[in-house]
């Protein structure tokens, strides 16, 4: 065989190659990828910026219902209500306030109404030195007992902000503590995650040690 | 092969031309061959033409980013506008922001605040028109028990009906904005570069997607986009900028840029905003009024992979 034949031997063989190459990729001969399974969307509400509560310094400011504030529609002026303990010194809660969750520091050690409640005004705080402040003043009243976190809260790094961190060029918004805590029941509440991010594979999770176990 | 050559009685009509005006069996079938062999190459190749690497010539001829000028910038950014008003039929606004004098951002994280809610990490998806199918996410949370620090050992998928779960806590991370950053020192193409506010970017115009940077980041803050990005037109956010969350093509990598396009116009990040704990926290470290500098100055902030001689300006602590 000549030089001239290998050549178009070889000519014919790449011919054919590419032909059929291209007539597998028309058929689709090695199978394409499996498609993914799609990712279900976020719902919009997890990219939300409110905060987890209303304080009350919200609520009357933007005009919501502050009939849980007025506390002088039940009880009587000049007549402080008397708090009633049970056995284990844990106030027992009228019927009227059931739906407060009494949770202030740990080992019930903070649940007697009177040591935030002004007893003289019901719709007013009390910090521990004596200053009567209002319901929507309660940051200082916070601020009385927990004092490295009011300080941190002063500076800005404790709580949320957002806006601008450039304040030439826009305002900041601050939230005050009840904003996110619930004074009655501080620790701040658990939500259900957002989804984690989905895998093309199922993924083997390390184990997972015991909390407490190094 | 030792056959005479039969001599045909004159040259063939179509032979005109030819030096030696013959035109033989077997030159006929090599030439024949060769042109099939050809057109089955393009035929054979044509699947290529599916892929849209370069949707314009424009785009192909387009300069490096530090080498545009502002007239070209803005026909740079008209030509974006464009393509996303083609694609999702939605016009935005595309901007390139420029780094501010006198800033060099920083961001610290609280650890004793952050309930693993991620939050941020669909914040940041929003916000940064990240892929949302195939999925890209610039922020992982990861779960660590108490009193560990193992973060190969962290878990990535949790899913409780709440978290915080007692005994364990989160921590996110995302690109730490190294000032030595080993992604931009393996870049074949200086298609990623670290700008005076300390902010490490990525020309999506110019990557050639070697991933060469994903494999030298320690930090897994990089991310690949394998498939072609797909963003519903609603989702889609319209304010824009060059370096930040403009949409990008398949083929180029991303990462967490601290939402230029907001923090480079004063405002937060996205994830700090979202986060309902606050345990977020952003600033400019040259302002020793800051948020930012009070941590440094006040907290026991650490760094991840402190080693590893990256020196980010993404700061972890813990408090009471």
């Amino acid at each position: 065989m000549d030089a001239e034949s290998k050549t178009t031997v070889v000519l014919i063989s790449l011919a054919v190659t590419f032909l059929g190459l291209r007539a597998g990729f028309q058929d689709d001969w090695w199978g394409q990828v499996a498609p993914l399974p799609s990712i279900p969307l976020v719902e919009p509400d997890v990219t939300n910026t409110a905060t987890v509560r209303v304080s009350a310094a919200e609520l009357l400011r933007t005009g919501g219902d502050t009939s849980g504030l007025e506390c002088y529609t039940c009880h009587e002026k000049d007549k402080p209500p008397k708090i009633k303990f049970d056995t284990n010194n844990l106030v027992v809660l009228p019927k009227e306030h059931e739906d407060l969750v009494m949770r202030h520091g740990q080992h019930q050690r903070n649940v007697n109404c009177y040591n935030c409640h002004n007893q003289r005004n019901l719709e007013g705080l009390l910090t521990r030195d004596g200053t009567e402040l209002k319901i929507t003043d309660s940051t200082r009243l916070c601020g009385s007992c927990h004092g490295p976190t009011y300080r941190d809260w002063e500076v800005g790094i404790h709580g949320r902000t957002s806006g601008y961190w450039d304040r030439a060029r826009g305002p900041i918004t601050r939230q005050g503590c009840t904003s996110c805590h619930d004074p009655h029941n501080p620790v701040f509440p658990g939500r259900k995650p957002t989804p984690g991010p989905h895998p093309l594979h199922p993924v083997p999770r390390p184990p997972q040690p015991e909390p407490g176990e190094h | 092969m030792a056959e005479p050559k039969p001599q045909p009685p004159g040259p063939p009509p179509w032979a005109h031309g030819q030096h030696d005006g013959e035109l033989t069996r077997r030159s006929f079938l090599r030439a024949t061959a060769a042109l099939a062999a050809g057109f089955a190459a393009v035929a054979a190749l044509s699947p290529l033409r599916e892929l849209q690497k370069y949707s314009s010539v424009e785009e192909f001829l387009q300069k490096h980013y530090k080498e545009l000028t502002p007239a070209e910038m803005t026909r740079v950014l008209e030509r974006i506008a464009r393509e996303v008003e083609r694609e999702y039929q939605v016009r935005p606004h595309v901007r390139d922001l420029k780094p501010m004098n006198g800033v060099e951002f920083a961001y610290a994280l609280n650890l004793t605040r952050c309930i693993g809610c991620r939050k941020c990490v669909h914040a940041c998806v929003a916000e940064n028109n990240q892929s949302r199918s195939p999925e890209i996410q610039y922020i992982r949370v990861i779960k660590m028990p108490n009193g560990t620090f193992d973060v190969e050992r962290g878990d990535h998928h949790y899913a409780p009906e709440s978290v915080p779960e007692k005994g364990f806590y989160y921590m996110p991370v995302q690109c730490h904005q190294c000032k030595s950053p080993p992604c931009v020192k393996v870049c074949p193409v200086k298609a990623t570069w670290q700008e005076p506010d300390g902010i490490t970017v990525i020309d999506y115009d110019w990557c050639i997607g070697c991933r060469y940077c994903e494999a030298a980041c320690p930090y897994w803050a990089r991310r690949f986009n394998f498939g072609k990005p797909s963003i519903p037109k609603e989702k889609l956010n319209e304010d824009m900028s060059y370096l930040g969350n403009r949409p990008r093509r398949q083929g180029v990598m991303e990462k967490c840029h601290f939402c230029l396009q907001r923090t480079r116009a004063g405002r937060y990040p996205a994830c700090l905003e979202v986060c309902p704990t606050g345990a977020r926290k952003f600033g400019n470290v040259l302002d020793p009024e800051s948020e930012i500098s009070y941590i440094l100055k006040h907290k026991r902030v650490f760094v991840l992979k402190e080693e590893v001689g990256t020196l980010p300006r993404f700061f972890y602590y813990f408090d009471v």
